[in-house]
């Protein structure tokens, strides 16, 4: 229990408690539903960086985990009468299943094989939701009740401090898998998974593990997203989200304990600032990316890191090593 | 019969625009083990820089086509020295490289909303479009142009690939690239080869695809993805294998499109491929990589 309340908690405590206070400093509901956006990416990113940053397997696929959460949660209570409270564990469960399901065979791949497939799952899903109209709404999509129990019913505001508390505990769940057991076998597979698997790592239970959780992410994301936008349609699954996705991972920082927050405030918050150079904002926004990628490698995190370990230990700055070189060299000495 | 016919043809046409860009990315991915996620753009740009030449200047069609050239060539250098070797000389990894071409094609995206705008424009087509009969079968000189040009390109590779020492350099390069440096292959110009003649390929197939699909500036990310699928089904590790991938996903679309269910037929061919992924995972004709695993 102790590694809970080791390095980076106090940082966390910080993020809370600034964004607990945030909503009495906003003047507005938009500006109220930007902040909330931010912890749903915030979620939809943690489970990313498990799975890539840590694990190194790129999925495609967490935007379409993040449709089928918001479309379970919006059609258990829309075509079954489901309350809310329960509607919202099945379809997290539901898109465990399904992540289960296909993260079996398609683990096999990898690299951009794994990128493909997983891709193409995420095409036929949004593909499926565009055209299946009697059953998902077509483009419209579905509607979602804010939730209600008995006269009281969950306020913006509300809504924005449960989602504080949500990411929190995500956050906290993220940090401790990095730095715990699991975290070490993820990157060991991420180095070199035939070291991994002589070193006595199982490595398809753990890719399907971090497959299944980095799903469950996406999917609360999702629901959290369907409960700010009150609806859900096809567009939670396309494109644009995994785009937003990438670069949260790329700003923030890839395989960083803080980047998936870091990323997501940038991300949400970027174009709203670059909306006023309008036709410049998309140019402005890839140069922006690749600008990141080249020259900060690490993300704002990294920088961040840094920052902190020059005025703690002028000497030595941490880079993120490689386990199983420090084993084999442990070895090896 | 004549159904059947015009959903070939329609079929192969598509199809041979999807071989291409798989072609063009497995030619790439021999080179460096890099996926060019920016691919389409060059067809986007391809065909937004055909009604510029050819629409808003008026020019000949020769010289239109030599710029056009000239500025998908230029894209494909940009894409080479502002985004490739940057991070090859910071040692990022492939995935990241991927990226990485990412954002350079919503970086193009963006200068060609500058340019072009978002509407769709209309494209002037070289060859005539109206429908003729070669025998049994119904199609036009736009369809066969596509189709042969696809023939050609195959044609020209497989020369390259196989019947010149340059060749034999790109073939060992892609084999083992510490290897193939170690014999004197200078691999940076095998990638450069590579990004410019993939870009070539692209941006002809761009020009000649216009008329079909409308000139818009959001084309490139669907042909990207359809041409990934291609060269996926097929197997990256080899271009001919990606452009007969390409074939029979345009093929496959059409057909489905035409005898089954014209609304499902997107999904369809994404489930088809993901089935052959959980049974062939490297493509159906990708024996050569997975043998190098």
């Amino acid at each position: 229990m102790r590694s809970l309340f080791r390095n980076g908690n106090l940082a966390i405590v910080l993020i809370v408690v600034v964004a607990l206070i945030l909503p009495a400093l906003l003047s507005s509901g938009y500006q109220l539903r930007m902040v909330s956006i931010i912890w749903v990416f915030a979620l939809l990113a943690m489970g990313f960086n498990l799975l890539y940053g840590i694990t190194g397997q790129i999925s495609m696929a967490q935007q379409a985990f993040f449709a089928i959460g918001a479309y379970g949660f919006a059609m258990l209570q829309a075509k079954l009468g489901w309350s809310p409270f329960v509607a919202l564990p099945v379809a997290v469960v539901i898109v465990a299943c399904v992540a289960a399901v296909i993260g079996l065979p398609l683990l096999r791949l990898r690299t951009h094989y794994l990128a493909m497939a997983t891709l193409a799952f995420s095409l036929m899903m949004v593909g499926l939701t565009n055209r299946w109209v009697d059953f998902t709404g077509g483009s419209a999509g579905i509607q979602i009740r804010t939730i209600t129990v008995g006269d009281w019913s969950m306020s913006r505001a509300e809504l924005y401090y449960t989602l504080v508390i949500v990411a929190a505990i995500g956050l906290v769940i993220h940090n401790f898998i990095i730095s715990g057991h699991l975290g070490r076998a993820m990157q060991a597979v991420r180095d070199d998974e035939t070291g991994a698997e002589s070193l006595g790592v199982n490595v398809t239970a753990v890719k399907l593990r971090v497959f299944v959780l980095a799903a469950v992410y996406a999917a609360v994301g999702g629901i959290g997203y369907g409960l700010i936008s009150r609806q859900v349609n096809p567009s939670f699954g396309e494109f644009p989200v995994i785009v937003s996705l990438l670069t949260i991972a790329v700003v923030g920082g890839l395989g960083t304990r803080f980047g998936p927050v870091i990323g997501a405030i940038v991300v949400v918050l970027a174009p709203q600032a670059l909306a006023r150079f309008g036709e410049f904002e998309t140019l402005i926004y890839g140069l922006c990316l690749g600008v990141f990628l080249i020259f900060l490698p690490n993300g704002l995190s990294g920088v961040m890191e840094r920052l902190g370990a020059r005025m703690l230990r002028p000497s030595s700055a941490p880079g993120r090593r490689s386990v199983t070189k420090n084993i084999v060299e442990g070895g090896a000495r | 019969m004549d159904k059947f016919s015009v959903l070939l043809f329609s079929g192969l046409t598509n199809g041979s625009v999807y071989g291409l860009v798989g072609l063009s990315l497995s030619l790439i991915y021999g080179a460096n083990r890099v996926i060019n996620f920016a691919q389409g753009e060059f067809v986007m740009i391809g065909t937004m820089s055909a009604i510029l030449f050819m629409a808003t200047y008026n020019l000949p069609l020769p010289v239109a086509l030599v710029l056009t050239l000239g500025v998908v060539l230029a894209m494909a250098l940009a894409l080479e020295f502002a985004v490739y070797l940057p991070l090859r000389k910071r040692d990022a990894p492939p995935l990241t490289i991927m990226i990485g071409t990412m954002a350079f094609a919503i970086t193009t995206m963006g200068v060609a909303l500058l340019i072009w705008g978002p509407n769709q424009l209309s494209v002037p087509n070289i060859l005539p479009m109206e429908p003729m009969t070669v025998g049994p079968l119904i199609t036009n000189w736009q369809q066969l142009a596509i189709i042969s040009s696809f023939v050609a390109f195959l044609g020209l590779t497989w020369f390259i690939l196989y019947r010149t020492s340059f060749g034999l350099a790109i073939r060992a390069t892609g084999v083992d690239p510490k290897v193939a440096l170690l014999m004197g292959i200078r691999s940076d110009r095998i990638v450069r080869f590579a990004f410019l003649f993939s870009a070539t390929v692209s941006g002809l197939a761009g020009v000649l695809i216009g008329p079909l699909l409308g000139g818009q500036i959001s084309i490139g990310l669907a042909l990207t993805v359809k041409g990934f699928m291609a060269a996926i089904l097929g197997g990256l590790g080899s271009p001919f294998a990606a452009a007969a991938g390409g074939l029979a996903i345009g093929v496959a679309e059409a057909m489905i499109a035409g005898y089954g269910n014209s609304l499902y037929a997107e999904p369809i061919i994404f489930l088809i491929i993901l089935m052959v992924l959980f049974v062939r995972p490297y493509g159906l004709l990708g024996d050569f990589e997975a043998a190098r695993r």
